[in-house]
């Protein structure tokens, strides 16, 4: 860090609008990737599942029915110490849907996996949904509410990229019979398999692939998926027949901005729509990334009014590791978590978790922020959050990517 | 945003929020007479870790004390203190001193700050401070006054109080009273002071600072608004304060068309109005201010403290009997009816 920097003279760490009622280092497995969700326990307790960013853990469940005193209840590990989580999403039937992603293509187990979580401290497999291949590296991110399908950015082993970098695609899975997970629909971006008769999209600067990232479905809107593609932007699927799904609208910042595009969340309340990217870099050398706010009122022709706006950069960039955004809360649309149309909260890494007020969504406010201290044994030197889940009693948590675990919190806003 | 983008969780006052400051800047107005005690106090606060992320606003010449812990940067008027707070003297007017520090942090310039803290003259009148936030849009958009702390003296401060008006106004109008210097004078004379501040103004919270060092929590929030607003004899100035309460709902309109009769006719005479409304269609309490005859806009919380409805409305008046308020109130309400 630039000592000489006046922005760094004061302190690094900023607590603004939230109050910390507790932080978890999860037994010292405190990687945390981008899986985050609450089951309601038969006797009443409330279970909150994380995903691990990667090995030795798979998933940790911590009671957290007392925010200020969680408990962890259940910890597992991984089968193959090149496999990854990353990604989970319970059903409000108690079944929980896990991602698994392996290093490489061609290694094995890579899929995803369905879990009784009805007991949390005896988490019980149902199935294992094998999506592994010679060109397939699993499953990274799924999205399961509805505890019918599971709606994923996987591989599979019929599919053959036709660059390296784009083996991940939109699968449906249905799990109406959880034991047998059966695939009923899939897309990609033309041109990005073998095969197609359309040429293959042009690479952007740092290549992060034309993949799919995250694959939300709401029931306000049960034909809709809101998908990214990373550096191919985001897509509005028309997926009524779930067997063909349909390119509705397709909206992109890159370029001129550096791709990696996470998430997208529509508020259909307000005819509007979140946005956001994903850093990749250290040192903050694919910045800006940004929540973009877009004027959803025509679903088909989408605008970009606003972004969130940031700390300054050259506060932040010499921390170490990542800034920039990443996720978002997103609404889940189930009764554990928080919904509103007006706050949107999201991570950026080493600039901590942000509140901003969207009320007016032509000048979104910050108004809250959170950046803890460098966790013990940060490799990269400061906090790296990662993920944000606001729970129906408007309790946050947020997590670090590498070692701090489990940050809970109140809102003050 | 009219009908645009309209969100159903908004109420009449825009999106609910937990607390009156909603995501404002929070701002702590230290008043108190010449050689209270303020700049003690204040570097104390400024060295514990609920001081950090401050920012000061110096609101008068020949600031002593603060100068030789200051950082000089780029900016001739704002400062760096040693623990990474911002200082800023001001030379011109307080709206700039507010925008100024604004601007520069977010250009990026001075640190991150989530807090000022406004140091007033000795002399200053609080209530210009004050109408600031209330008639600078932007400024009010962007700051709440969360407490009003003045140090009054244990050792001088009650013939300050006996002589100067201006000692009173900041007694009244105060939220926070700190009897400062206690470790200089008896049991006695501190009860007496107790006793005269109390007289004075019987909302306030009181704190007894040892060697200029009070919790510094204090500094931060206000615990007013939390107490139960307690009605108190007549000051003297004709000043005086009165609560107006009210179990039923009230109409927004009929609220405002009464609060703007009395804005226009007697506003210079309004010191201070501040409180929580039970309006009708909201389901939260709304909370209003008004500084003379300047309203604040006001904000709908998402929850009654206590669970308690009902309309509580606390009048700091020169002049104006809590009748004649009373009245006006009733006339309208009949008239509105």
């Amino acid at each position: 860090m630039d000592a000489k920097n006046p922005l760094n003279a004061g302190p690094s760490a900023v607590t603004w609008n939230f109050k910390l009622l507790a932080q978890h280092e999860l037994g010292g497995f405190g990687g945390m990737g981008e899986g985050m969700s609450i089951t309601i326990a038969k006797d009443g307790r409330r279970i909150m599942w994380l995903a691990h960013e990667s090995a030795p853990k798979n998933f940790t469940g911590v009671d957290v029915s007392d925010p200020r005193n969680p408990r962890v209840v259940v910890q597992t590990d991984l089968p193959k110490p090149y496999m990854r989580s990353n990604s989970l999403e319970c059903s409000a039937n108690g079944i929980m849907a896990v991602a698994y992603q392996t290093q490489k293509v061609g290694q094995q187990p890579a899929g995803m996996e369905l879990f009784d979580v009805s007991v949390p401290e005896n988490p019980k497999s149902i199935a294992f949904f094998d999506t592994s291949g010679a060109h397939s590296r699993g499953v990274h991110q799924l999205w399961f509410c509805d505890g019918d399908y599971v709606h994923m950015a996987s591989g599979a082993p019929d599919f053959e990229p036709t660059h390296p970098n784009d083996d991940q695609f939109y699968r449906c899975i249905d799990v109406r019979n959880p034991s047998k997970p059966v695939e009923v629909g899939r897309w990609w971006l033309p041109g990005t398999k073998r095969g197609d008769n359309v040429v293959p999209p042009p690479r952007h600067p740092l290549d992060k692939g034309y993949r799919a990232h995250n694959t939300n479905v709401y029931p306000q809107k049960g034909d809709r998926l809101y998908l990214t593609y990373i550096d191919g932007g985001m897509f509005v699927m028309d997926i009524s027949d779930k067997s063909k799904p349909q390119v509705v609208t397709h909206w992109t910042n890159s370029p001129p901005y550096t791709g990696f595009m996470h998430t997208a969340l529509p508020l259909f309340g307000r005819d509007l729509m979140i946005v956001t990217d994903e850093s990749t870099e250290n040192n903050a050398e694919d910045w800006p990334k940004l929540i973009w706010v877009l004027d959803a009122r025509d679903e088909k022709h989408l605008v970009s009014i606003a972004t969130c706006p940031m700390p300054p950069v050259e506060a932040f960039k010499d921390r170490g590791g990542r800034f920039g955004a990443h996720n978002i809360h997103e609404n889940v649309p189930l009764p554990t978590s928080w919904n509103s149309e007006d706050i949107v909260l999201g991570t950026f890494f080493n600039g901590g978790m942000r509140a901003y007020d969207i009320s007016n969504p032509y000048a979104p406010k910050e108004v809250g922020a959170f950046v803890p201290p460098a966790p013990k044994g940060a490799n990269p030197g400061a906090i790296q959050l990662n993920d944000v889940f606001v729970d129906e009693r408007q309790i946050v948590y947020t997590v670090d990517r590498h070692s701090g675990g489990l940050y809970i919190l109140e809102t003050g806003f | 945003m009219n009908e645009l983008f309209r969100s159903a969780a908004q109420g009449r006052f825009g999106r609910k929020v937990k607390h009156e400051r909603g995501a404002k800047i929070p701002v702590t107005l230290l008043t108190g007479f010449l050689g209270a005690g303020k700049t003690t106090l204040l570097k104390h606060f400024l060295s514990t870790p609920e001081g950090a992320g401050t920012a000061v606003v110096v609101n008068e010449f020949g600031a002593v004390g603060i100068d030789d812990a200051l950082l000089r940067t780029s900016s001739d008027e704002t400062v760096l203190l040693g623990n990474g707070c911002v200082c800023c003297t001001t030379r011109t007017d307080l709206q700039n001193a507010l925008r100024s520090l604004v601007i520069e942090r977010d250009r990026g310039v001075i640190p991150d700050f989530r807090r000022v803290v406004i140091e007033t003259s000795g002399l200053a009148d609080p209530g210009p401070i004050l109408q600031t936030f209330a008639t600078d849009r932007a400024l009010g958009d962007l700051f709440h006054v969360e407490l009003m702390a003045v140090v009054v003296d244990a050792a001088t401060g009650l013939a300050t109080l006996d002589r100067a008006p201006e000692a009173r106004k900041q007694v009244i109008l105060g939220d926070l009273l700190i009897i400062s210097k206690a470790d200089l004078c008896d049991a006695k004379a501190l009860a007496a002071m107790e006793q005269r501040i109390r007289a004075l103004n019987s909302r306030a919270a009181i704190v007894t600072a040892q060697h200029g060092v009070i919790d510094p929590q204090r500094l931060l929030e206000s615990t007013v608004e939390r107490t139960a607003f307690v009605a108190e004899a007549e000051h003297s100035d004709l000043v005086r304060s009165f609560v107006v309460a009210d179990d039923e709902p009230i109409r927004w309109p009929i609220f405002a068309r009464t609060m703007e009769t009395l804005a226009a006719l007697r506003g210079p005479d309004l010191l201070r109005v501040k409180g929580f409304l039970d309006v009708e269609g909201c389901t939260g309490p709304v909370l209003v201010q008004f500084v003379q005859h300047l309203a604040h806009p006001p904000v709908e919380l998402t929850a009654w403290p206590d669970g308690k409805r009902g309309s509580r409305l606390v009048f700091i008046t020169r002049n104006l009997p809590e009748a004649q308020v009373r009245g006006l109130f009733a006339a309208v309400k009949a008239l509105g009816g």
